[in-house]
């Protein structure tokens, strides 16, 4: 008899409706707290807006819709890090974890709910960043949709990266600095705010290790910025897939599902 | 008399939280990291602006102390339920509250340091300026701090907490001229800009070094409004901290 409930369960679990439940999480979150909406759309336009100060006069109309692209890869980079302040304020200050790891929830499904979940805050910030594109810049059906797919490889891969660290941390102290330390420098050192090509040598060879490179070389070769070498863009597509595949293996040997 | 019991165990307090944030060399350690990566954007998109974004990065750096001290306030308040202990015990609520604000500063000090060094290499600094330069620090901090421990208690959860200090810390950093020059902004806007803590610090530091020109009148706006915050809010916090010293 309970094995047959058990097998109702894990059918209903395999339907994917874990997917809704964890939409719902999302959704009731930003729901409760306004303000967790409105910093992922502001974010990304403070950066804006310095950077087109920053910028000189002569090169902010062809930079700008370069910095838009890079700053809809770095909402989605940063969807990592709202993933490991999730993950870790369950598994640590309400002991959710453990609930989920007795659940007919495996960890994939898991993984891919808080994912899912925190792309939820982070959508409305993509979608006004991907209207400022194409108002700044011709954008084809191909180029949204290269765009759309480095948009997901990306989501996958630092939403796994921030879920695995989190299964490590001892204390709800450590969430900030290791966030901090992880995502602000992988959004540093990929290029997604400028040119590769004008960054020293030593660091455009560190940046090419990061599957976020190859999204932002990718993105700028599908709008036609002068800034990405066409050429490249078959190599770039390849990299970013073997990137992203190795990227999510090591994740996955790091994250902890179960408590030792 | 009554002095010294209102600060009955702050000296105790302050070593105790500055031991404990030494302990978290890694959050210091990354605690300059958005500095260090708008420093990056600066260097690779206009060098010519590093100077006084260095300046921003000082201020800026003292400023995110307040964030500290908002997230080890309600870290201890609401993970550990330390604070009934600390207000249980002969420490005042005001030594509480300031003597975790000077723990986190001393404890932040080395980035500070490493900052001002970078300055000194980018652009040698006269006496006047760094004088300048310290006492507008100090204003920040004590603006900062006050902010980010009132803040902390008006939360009873930590997850909460995350959006508020990200946007704060980016109204207050990223927004208005403190890794730029205020000669970027629109001149309606200068008045404005020049009474947020953090920009008006950054004009008076770089107006005394001579990188930015500020009339006399923005002189006084500037020092006159980050002197009156500092020492309103700083007197705020500590009556704050006596009326929540204990929980409702």
């Amino acid at each position: 008899m309970d094995a047959v409930v058990d097998e109702k369960v894990l059918g209903e679990m395999r339907k994917g409706r874990v997917f809704p439940a964890f939409a719902l999480v999302g959704w009731r979150w930003i729901a409760r707290n306004p303000v967790a909406t409105v910093v992922p759309i502001l974010l990304p336009f403070f950066f804006l807006y310095f950077l087109h100060i920053i910028t000189p006069p002569s090169e902010q109309a062809t930079l700008f819709p370069l910095q838009v692209a890079g700053a809809m890869l770095f909402t989605t980079q940063n969807i990592g890090s709202l993933c490991l302040s999730d993950s870790a304020y369950w598994r640590l200050e309400q002991r959710l974890q453990d609930i989920f790891v007795a659940s007919p929830l495996d960890k994939f499904r898991y993984l891919f709910g808080v994912a899912f979940s925190n792309l939820i805050p982070a959508a409305p910030a993509l979608v006004v960043l991907g209207i400022i594109l194409a108002y700044s810049t011709p954008v084809s059906l191909a180029a949204w949709l290269v765009l759309g797919a480095a948009i997901f490889a990306i989501w996958v891969l630092y939403s796994a990266i921030g879920i695995a660290i989190s299964s490590r941390l001892q204390s709800q102290m450590e969430v900030w600095p290791v966030g901090n330390l992880v995502f602000t420098t992988l959004g540093i050192l990929s290029p997604l705010y400028y040119p590769l090509t004008i960054l020293p040598p030593v660091w455009q060879g560190l940046a090419r290790f990061l599957p976020a490179t190859y999204a932002a070389l990718l993105v700028q070769d599908a709008l036609g910025l002068k800034t990405a070498l066409p050429a490249e863009a078959l190599t770039d597509a390849a990299l970013l897939v073997i990137s992203t595949v190795v990227g999510l293996l090591l994740a996955m040997r790091l994250y902890q599902w179960r408590e030792r | 008399m009554a002095i010294a019991v209102r600060w009955t165990g702050m000296k105790t307090f302050v070593a105790t939280e500055t031991r404990v944030q030494l302990h978290e060399w890694l959050a210091i350690a990354t605690g300059s990291l958005v500095q260090a990566a708008l420093l990056v954007f600066v260097w690779v998109l206009n060098k010519d602006l590093l100077a006084p974004a260095l300046i921003g990065a000082l201020i800026y750096s003292v400023f995110l102390i307040g964030q500290r001290v908002l997230n080890e306030a309600a870290y201890i308040r609401i993970d550990h339920k330390l604070n009934e202990l600390y207000h249980a015990s002969p420490m005042t609520p005001e030594s509480y509250f300031l003597g975790m604000s000077i723990g986190i500063l001393i404890a932040y000090l080395p980035p500070i340091v490493i900052l001002t060094l970078l300055l000194e290499i980018v652009r040698p600094l006269d006496l006047a300026t760094l004088a300048a330069l310290a006492a507008t620090l100090l204003a920040v901090w004590a603006s900062s701090s006050t902010l980010g421990y009132v803040i902390s208690t008006l939360f009873k959860d930590m997850k909460t907490i995350w959006p508020y200090s990200s946007l704060l810390t980016n109204l207050f950093g990223i927004v208005p001229p403190v890794f730029y020059g205020i000669h970027f902004i629109d001149p309606a806007l200068r008045s404005i800009v020049l009474v947020v803590p953090t920009s008006s610090a950054v004009a008076l530091v770089e107006g005394v070094a001579g990188m930015e020109s500020l009339t006399s009148g923005e002189y006084v706006l500037a020092g006159v409004s980050l002197a009156v915050e500092a020492v309103v809010l700083l007197s705020f916090g500590l009556y704050w901290a006596r009326r929540t010293a204990r929980e409702a």
